[in-house]
C-alpha cells in the first residue's frame, strides 16, 4: 500500500515537474478549441432532421410537434406516410422518426394513474449512433415536456424544468466534448505507451523489477495518478469552455466524470499494450500515432459520425473514442443520464477488461 | 574479516546469446563478509554473471544460491536480502533525492533510516535536488543509497566507478569499505585492476564467459611466474626481436608499448639495451615495476585488459 502511493505520488511529481509535457497537454486542447470554436462556433452545427408521422391529426399531436419544432436544434419533417419516413431515414435524410399513432389523444385523456404510459414508437437508424441519440433525447424530452402538463395538478412528480427550449446546440457545444474525449486518447494512449516504453528503454523499469515491487502495484498507482490528472485537465478545459463559449454541461457531472474515467482507463490500457508490443520506445510513438490519427476522425471528435462514409461505419462503431464522444456530448448537449448511456458504458467497460487483459499478457519490465 | 560461511554459491552458471555463449559455466564461492570482485574486460561476463545472481537475467543452465535461497526458485525471498545497483540505470530525473529514496524504501517490507543513509552517502547537501542536477558521482552514490535503503545483506554494485573522475572514484571506495566494515557482503564487478586490488579480498578474473582465475590479490600476483615487469616504447617496426633478450618469460603489451616479464630484472635490463644498442634503436619511456594483476591478466590471456 505505501508502495503504490509512493509511485503515485512520483507519478503525480513527474508530470507537473514536466513543465513542457504539462503545457502542451493542456494548450493544445485548448487551442484547437478556441480556433476552431472561434470560425466555426456561431454556425448552428448540430440539427437533428426528425420525420414526423401523424395519423392522429388532434390537437394533442399538433401540440408534441410544436414543442419539438420549437427547439431549435430540431427541423421537423412531416411526412404522411410511415413507410416513406422510413426510407428517408434508411437514406440518412432524416435522423429519426417519430410516428403518433391513431388513438395517441384519445389515449392521452383517458389516461389515468394506474394505467401504463403510452409508448411512442420512435424509429432511428442504428449506424448513425451519435445523432440519433442526440434527438432521442430531445424527443425524450419534448414528450417529458406534454406528461409534466399533463401530470400538472400533481406537483410532486416534477422533474427537470429546463425545457427542452434551451437546447440550442452551437457548433462549440459540440466541439468541446469532442476535444475533451480527443484528450482522454491522446494524454493516456499516446501519454503510457509513450511513458513506459522510455521508462524501459532507459532501465527505470529494469532498475524497479531488481526491487521486491509486483508489476500490479506499478500498474495500480499508474492509473490513479492519470486518472486525476486527467480528471483535472478535462475540468480545466471545461471551465474554459465554459467562461469563453458559454458551454454548459446540462446533464450530471457524476455521468460526466464516470465517463472521463471510463475512457481514461480505456485508453491507459491500450497504451499499455502499445509499450508491451513496442519493441523500442522510438516504434511507441508512431504505433500510437498510427492508432490515434484515424480515431480522432473517425471517433466523431470534430465531425459528427453520420458524416462518415458508409462503409466505414461498421468500424467506427466499435471504436472506444465513437462511444467516449457520444456519452460526453449527449451528457454535456442533451442532459442524457447514465442509465440511458448504457450501451456507450458497456462497450467502453469492454474495452477496459480486454485491454487490461492483453496489457497484463503483454507487459513486461524490460 | 570475512568468515569461511558461503553466502553466494554459483554452479556452472550459462547465459547464451544466439549461439554466442555470454557466461560459459561459471562456478564460484562468495563468503560473508567479504568483498567479491568480478575483473574482466568489457564484454568478459560480467555484467550477465552478477545480473543473473540477481534475478534480471535468466541462466540457461546452472544456477545459483543466495544463503540457501535458490534463483531459479526463490526469487521473491532473494530480493529481500539483496541489494542491487546496475551498471546502466538512470533514475526518475525530476525527482529529488529524498523522495526516490522514499520511493524505492517504500517497496520493501522494511527500511533504515533515509536522513542517515542519505548522510552516510555523503548527499546530505543534495538531498532537495533533482537527480537530474547530480554529478556523475553523485548519482552513483544515489544508486548505492537505493541499492541499500532495505538494509541487505548482500549488495552488488556493477562497475561503481566507471566513467567517474578520480577523486570520486576514491570516495566511493571508502563507501565499499565502510560497508564491509558494517559486517555487509559485497560483489562488484570493475574492469579497474588498481581498484580490485585495493577492494576485494578475492577476485575472480573473467574473460570471454570463463572464470581463468580466482583468488587474493596477493595470491594472484604472487602466482605470476614472473614478479617484475619492464614496459618501454621503440621506435617503429624495427627488427627487433625481443625473445633474444635474457630472462624473458612472457612478453605482453599493447599498441606501441612493449612489456617484459622476467624472473630475473637484472638479466634482462642490462640484455634488452644491450640489444637495442647493438641494433642502434633507441628505448624511450623505459621502466621497471614489479608485477600486478593486470599483468596477471596479460599473462594469462596474452591480452590486456583494456583492450577488451
Ligand atoms: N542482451 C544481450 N543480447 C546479446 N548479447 C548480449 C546481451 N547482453 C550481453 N551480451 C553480450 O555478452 C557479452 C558479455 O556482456 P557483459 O556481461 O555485459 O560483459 P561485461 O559486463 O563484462 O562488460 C558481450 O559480448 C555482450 O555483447
Ligand atoms: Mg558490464
Amino acid at each position: 500500500m505505501r508502495a503504490y502511493w509512493q509511485l503515485t505520488l512520483a507519478q503525480l511529481r513527474i508530470f507537473l515537474r514536466n513543465r513542457q509535457v504539462l503545457f502542451w497537454t493542456l494548450a493544445f486542447p485548448i487551442f484547437l478549441m478556441v480556433m476552431l470554436g472561434s470560425f466555426l462556433g456561431n454556425g448552428n452545427g448540430m440539427s437533428v432532421t426528425i420525420g414526423y408521422v401523424d395519423q392522429d391529426h388532434s390537437p394533442q399531436s399538433k401540440q408534441l410537434a410544436d414543442i419539438l419544432k420549437k427547439n431549435e436544434a430540431i427541423s421537423l419533417e412531416k411526412t404522411s406516410s410511415k413507410k416513406d419516413a422510413l426510407d428517408q431515414l434508411k437514406q440518412g435524410d432524416v435522423q429519426l422518426v417519430v410516428e403518433v399513432p391513431k388513438g395517441y389523444e384519445k389515449r392521452m385523456k383517458n389516461s389515468s394513474q394506474n394505467e401504463k404510459p403510452f409508448t411512442l414508437p420512435v424509429f432511428y437508424n442504428e449506424t448513425d449512433m451519435a445523432v440519433s441519440q442526440i434527438g432521442q433525447q430531445l424527443v425524450y424530452n419534448a414528450v417529458d415536456a406534454v406528461s409534466k402538463q399533463k401530470a400538472d395538478y400533481k406537483p410532486a412528480v416534477v422533474i427537470n424544468p429546463k425545457g427542452v427550449e434551451a437546447l440550442n446546440l452551437r457548433y462549440i457545444d459540440f466541439l468541446v466534448p469532442g476535444i475533451v474525449a480527443m484528450m482522454i486518447l491522446s494524454n493516456n494512449m499516446n501519454g503510457v505507451a509513450g511513458q513506459i516504453a522510455s521508462w524501459r528503454e532507459r532501465g527505470i523499469l529494469r532498475r524497479m523489477q531488481g526491487t521486491t515491487l509486483k508489476a500490479h502495484t506499478f500498474i495500480a498507482a499508474q492509473i490513479t495518478a492519470r486518472l486525476m490528472l486527467n480528471g483535472l485537465q478535462a475540468l480545466i478545459v471545461l471551465m474554459v469552455a465554459r467562461l469563453v463559449f458559454d458551454v454548459e454541461v446540462r446533464g450530471s457531472w457524476l455521468t460526466l466524470v464516470s465517463f472521463v474515467i471510463l475512457g481514461t482507463l480505456a485508453f491507459m490500457a491500450i497504451g499499455f499494450i502499445i509499450a508491451g508490443i513496442a519493441k523500442t520506445p522510438e516504434s511507441a510513438g508512431p504505433i500510437a500515432g498510427f492508432l490515434s490519427f484515424p480515431m480522432l476522425f473517425l471517433g466523431g471528435v470534430f465531425f459528427p459520425i453520420k458524416n462518415m462514409p458508409e462503409f466505414l461505419q461498421p468500424i467506427v462503431h466499435i471504436l472506444p473514442i465513437a462511444h467516449l464522444t457520444t456519452a460526453l456530448r449527449e451528457t454535456m448537449n442533451v442532459g442524457a443520464t447514465f442509465m440511458s448511456l448504457g450501451t456507450e458504458a458497456l462497450v467502453l467497460g469492454g474495452w477496459i477488461i480486454g485491454a487490461f487483459i492483453v496489457a497484463s499478457l503483454t507487459f513486461k519490465w524490460e | 574479516m570475512s568468515s569461511h560461511e558461503t553466502i553466494i554459491k554459483a554452479e556452472h552458471l550459462v547465459k547464451r546469446y544466439g549461439d554466442f555463449y555470454a557466461v560459459n559455466g561459471v562456478d564460484f564461492e562468495v563468503h560473508r563478509g567479504e568483498v567479491f570482485g568480478l575483473l574482466g574486460p568489457n564484454g568478459a561476463g560480467k555484467t550477465t554473471t552478477l545480473e543473473m545472481l540477481v534475478g534480471l537475467r535468466k541462466p540457461d543452465a546452472g544456477t545459483a544460491w543466495i544463503g540457501e535461497f535458490d534463483i531459479r526458485k526463490d526469487l521473491e525471498r532473494i530480493k529481500e536480502v539483496i541489494g542491487v545497483q546496475l551498471q546502466s540505470t538512470t533514475l526518475f530525473e525530476l525527482l529529488t533525492v529524498e523522495e526516490i529514496l522514499k520511493m524505492y524504501a517504500s517497496f520493501y517490507p522494511k527500511h533504515i533510516s533515509i536522513p542517515e543513509l542519505i548522510e552516510d552517502m555523503i548527499l546530505t547537501d543534495k538531498r532537495k535536488s533533482r537527480i537530474k542536477s547530480l554529478s556523475g558521482g553523485q548519482k552513483q552514490r544515489l544508486a548505492i543509497a537505493l541499492a541499500l535503503v532495505h538494509d541487505p545483506w548482500i549488495i552488488f554494485l556493477d562497475e561503481p566507478t566507471t566513467g567517474l573522475d578520480p577523486q570520486a572514484r576514491r570516495t566511493l571506495w571508502d563507501i565499499v569499505l565502510n560497508l564491509k566494515q558494517k559486517g555487509k557482503t559485497i560483489m562488484l564487478t570493475t574492469h579497474y585492476m588498481d581498484e580490485a586490488h585495493v577492494l576485494c579480498d578475492r577476485i575472480a578474473i573473467m574473460d570471454q564467459g570463463k572464470m581463468i582465475a580466482l583468488d587474493t590479490p596477493e595470491n594472484l600476483v604472487k602466482n605470476l611466474q614472473s614478479d617484475s615487469a619492464v614496459e618501454f616504447r621503440i621506435d617503429e617496426s624495427a627488427p627487433f626481436h625481443l625473445e633474444e633478450i635474457k630472462g624473458v618469460t612472457q612478453i605482453g603489451g599493447h599498441k606501441d608499448v612493449q612489456v617484459l616479464y622476467t624472473d630475473n630484472l637484472q638479466e634482462t635490463l642490462t640484455s634488452l639495451i644491450e640489444t637495442a644498442s647493438e641494433k642502434g634503436l633507441k628505448l624511450t619511456d623505459l621502466q621497471t615495476r614489479t608485477a600486478t594483476l593486470e599483468d596477471v591478466f596479460i599473462h594469462m590471456t596474452g591480452r590486456s585488459l583494456r583492450e577488451g
